[in-house]
């Protein structure tokens, strides 16, 4: 388990962060499970609605959404395929990703067979650490 | 960037002309208001739910589902309406929807201050005078750009507001009351409407200062076409009607912190009503009322455990329930 300020990143999954997305992913079995980050529910705060509406996927494209503080951000699929089923406790009470994002999939995948583009995807525990730290900096200078 | 102060709009203008230009990625500042009065939800609202259609339908009032964030408002004549739309990839926009929120409308606030409405920030995108409510804003990301959609309240039908939203009956008085506590306007604050040209000039001015030159936009052919599309897709009923959204329990904000929260537990000794009331998000004051004969002894122990919680960190529907179960002296059914 990483941690940074806090924020805690288990290892035992990868992080898809293209345009500042925030999102887990795990693979069981021949599904890939997706969830929000630590960073994303603490940048998010207080979520209070959250949609999935996409089927079939296309790695990157906006497949749901979701609603904090007043604002709706979009929620991307980081990899191709079908979404093959829908976490829909967390979607009936979003505030379950607030308290316990890891635990708190949103919906699982079934990757296309040729995939993935890595570029947006870290697992190495030294690229996902410079990752959060450069967002944290990020964050200093938004403010 | 571009400017587009377009006066005084259909109403259904007021609404298409920001997501067609955010859908065409133009950044600008968008200055506008509308001509009829309508209801509006947010993107995750479902207006079958929130809004008292039949009313609205009598009235004329129309009703639009927006693809940004926020609750339901009444939206009128007496209002301005401001929207920026950046892109995200723009270097200026904050990552952040607070910090967005917070560095968008610091216009607004010195646009008010300018006339003497002494404005402050209030987290996360309210504008207040001395506590109460003046500006309502909400966002979302709409095509590659981030959207700011803010108004600020002239005057303000508080009446209506309370018609147009559809919520149970015993709740509209209190709805009205705190909307009154925590809602103020213009006219309230001045004594008098300065004119919409007038505060336009000043807001833009403002936004000059922190978005640098603007350059005047037409709403060209190529817009219209869009505004043409749009108009299909947000006024057919698969948008409209879309959400379905289920609640638990029923809630009205009134401005941020301030929330109405009202739920009916069905028992075998007949139906409890539970209406709380919140103030910078702490349970100030819980109403009990319905089939409460085997209840009224035990109302203390639950109002006790309610009041000074915070709302929005416990989920106050399941533990209602519980605390009826537990302390009300009836069976839930």
């Amino acid at each position: 388990m990483l941690e940074v300020k806090g924020m805690k990143f288990p290892l035992d999954r990868k992080y898809y962060t293209k345009d500042g997305a925030h999102i887990w992913l795990k693979s069981e079995d021949d599904i890939v499970k997706v969830g929000m980050d630590a960073f994303a529910v603490e940048m998010a705060g207080l979520l209070t609605y959250l949609t999935v509406t996409g089927k079939q996927t296309e790695g990157g494209e906006a497949v749901g959404s979701f609603e904090s503080a007043k604002f709706v951000s979009r929620f991307y699929s980081p990899i191709s395929g079908q979404i093959v089923d829908i976490n829909e406790e967390v979607i009936k009470n979003p505030r379950k990703i607030n308290d316990d994002p890891y635990n708190s999939w949103i919906f699982a995948i079934k990757p296309n067979p040729v995939e993935y583009n890595k570029k947006y995807i870290l697992d190495k525990e030294e690229d996902i650490k410079k990752w959060i730290s450069e967002e944290l900096k990020r964050v200093e200078e938004d403010e | 960037m571009k400017v587009f102060n377009l006066g005084e709009l259909q109403w259904k203008q007021t609404q298409l002309i920001y997501h067609t230009l955010a859908n065409m990625n133009i950044e600008c500042l968008l200055l506008h208001s509308t001509k009829q009065k309508y209801v509006c939800v947010g993107l995750h609202q479902d207006p079958r739910t929130e809004i008292d259609i039949n009313y609205c339908k009598k009235n004329n009032i129309g009703i639009f589902r927006r693809e940004t964030g926020g609750g339901i408002v009444l939206l009128d004549k007496n209002q301005l309406f401001f929207n920026i739309i950046l892109k995200k990839s723009n270097p200026i926009v904050p990552r952040f929807p607070q910090n967005f929120f917070k560095k968008f409308l610091q216009p607004v606030i010195k646009t008010c201050n300018e006339f003497e409405i002494k404005t402050e920030f209030h987290p996360i995108c309210d504008l207040v005078v001395n506590g109460k409510k003046i500006s309502g804003n909400g966002g979302g990301e709409l095509g590659e750009c981030n959207v700011l959609v803010g108004n600020i309240l002239l005057d303000f039908n508080y009446r209506q507001m309370t018609k147009v939203i559809n919520s149970p009956k015993k709740l509209k008085e209190s709805y009205y009351n705190l909307m009154k506590q925590n809602i103020t306007t213009v006219k309230e604050e001045l004594g008098y409407i300065p004119s919409k040209e007038k505060m336009y000039k000043v807001l833009t001015t403002k936004y000059l200062e922190l978005l640098g030159p603007l350059e005047i936009g037409e709403v060209n052919e190529e817009i219209n076409n869009q505004i043409d599309k749009l108009d299909k897709k947000y006024f057919s009923d698969e948008w409209m009607y879309q959400r379905g959204v289920k609640k638990n329990g029923y809630e009205i904000k009134i401005r941020e912190g301030v929330f109405l929260f009202y739920k009916i537990i069905k028992t075998l000794n007949g139906n409890v009503e539970i209406i709380c009331q919140t103030e910078e998000n702490i349970i100030k004051e819980t109403i009990f009322s319905g089939s409460i004969l085997s209840l009224k002894d035990n109302v203390g122990k639950i109002r006790k455990k309610l009041i000074g919680m915070e709302y929005k960190k416990v989920d106050l529907d399941l533990l209602i329930y519980d605390l009826i179960k537990k302390y009300g002296g009836v069976t839930v059914a």
